[in-house]
């Protein structure tokens, strides 16, 4: 794989390398980021379980799982996306990362609609929204919609970073020599799948706590 | 077998996994809920991170390795601190 005019490595090969480890060990820090949130959230669940788990039915389970779908789907198409790529089969590349980012603009669409219904259930504490909730201790009841919507907020804001991200590449595509295509395919893959593993530990998390 | 076909099956592994968690979540197991729901979600990830990710080489691996122990401290102190 030639054309990587790379100054600062002996060898395309070598570049390619260092390009994968800055990727993985940008993802260690994006772990470190969600751990500490789902660390507040596994703290809160363990001394408020039974308050925890009543407001977790309040959640729609059927968005939930097909938005999981949607997600699984959309990595997918990025390994498609990636796997076009080595064989140079551009146009297949640029549709595969076109239903990409479309399946994340669709799973934002989703997460608005369950957004929209909570609120107008009065189960969004945040924005100064009012929160009337009818179940049992409502106090604790609060910190987990709190917590619900700070994780899905900030999966959200990832996962739109990733759509805008994959919408450039696909605008500036043409201007891209192939061995640029191949790298930036990767780099913006790595961090797709990662919002989608998130999104995996996210999902059982707060929508199946004890159905 | 191909690649396009790992893919594939990777991708209805995935969905498979999807819906015996959500299956799981309306039996009642006790306190193994928690635990076969995070079971199931550790799999998905070791799926997409093995086929999806092509999480190979030593470096990529020493990066996961060191995000993973951090998690461990911290998780692990401030659960033994409570």
């Amino acid at each position: 794989m030639s054309g990587t005019e790379s100054i600062a490595f002996d060898t395309p090969q070598r570049e390619r390398r260092a390009d994968n480890f800055a990727m993985w060990v940008f993802i260690g820090s994006e772990a470190m980021l969600f751990g500490a949130i789902f660390l507040v959230f596994l703290v809160a669940h363990i001394d408020f379980g039974p308050a925890f788990a009543a407001a977790s039915k309040h959640l729609s389970l059927p968005l939930g799982t097909f938005n999981t779908a949607v997600l699984i789907t959309s990595s997918f198409t990025m390994a498609l996306a990636h796997r076009f790529t080595l064989q140079r089969r551009w146009h297949a590349t640029v549709w595969a990362l076109a239903a990409t980012s479309a399946l994340g603009v669709c799973f934002l669409v989703v997460k608005g609609i369950e957004y929209g219904k909570e609120i107008s259930e009065g189960l969004a504490p945040v924005l100064d929204l009012p929160f009337r909730y009818a179940g049992p201790d409502p106090v604790h009841a609060q910190l987990f919609f709190g917590l619900y919507f700070a994780m899905t907020s900030l999966h959200a804001l990832h996962l739109i970073g990733g759509i805008v991200v994959i919408a450039g590449m696909i605008a500036l595509w043409r201007r891209c020599s192939p061995a640029n295509r191949l790298r930036r395919v990767v780099a913006v893959g790595l961090y797709w799948h990662f919002v989608d593993v998130i999104w995996v530990f996210m999902f059982p998390v707060l929508y199946l706590i004890n159905r | 077998m191909s690649e396009l076909r790992k893919l594939t099956f990777g991708y209805l592994g995935l969905l498979a996994l999807l819906a015996l968690t959500v299956a799981s979540s309306f039996l009642d197991l006790g306190g193994f809920n928690v635990a076969l729901n995070l079971a199931i979600a550790a799999a998905k990830a070791v799926l997409i991170a093995l086929l999806f990710m092509h999480l190979t080489g030593t470096l990529p691996r020493l990066a996961v390795a060191a995000a993973g122990l951090w998690l461990v401290i911290l998780f692990g102190l401030t659960l033994i601190g409570r």
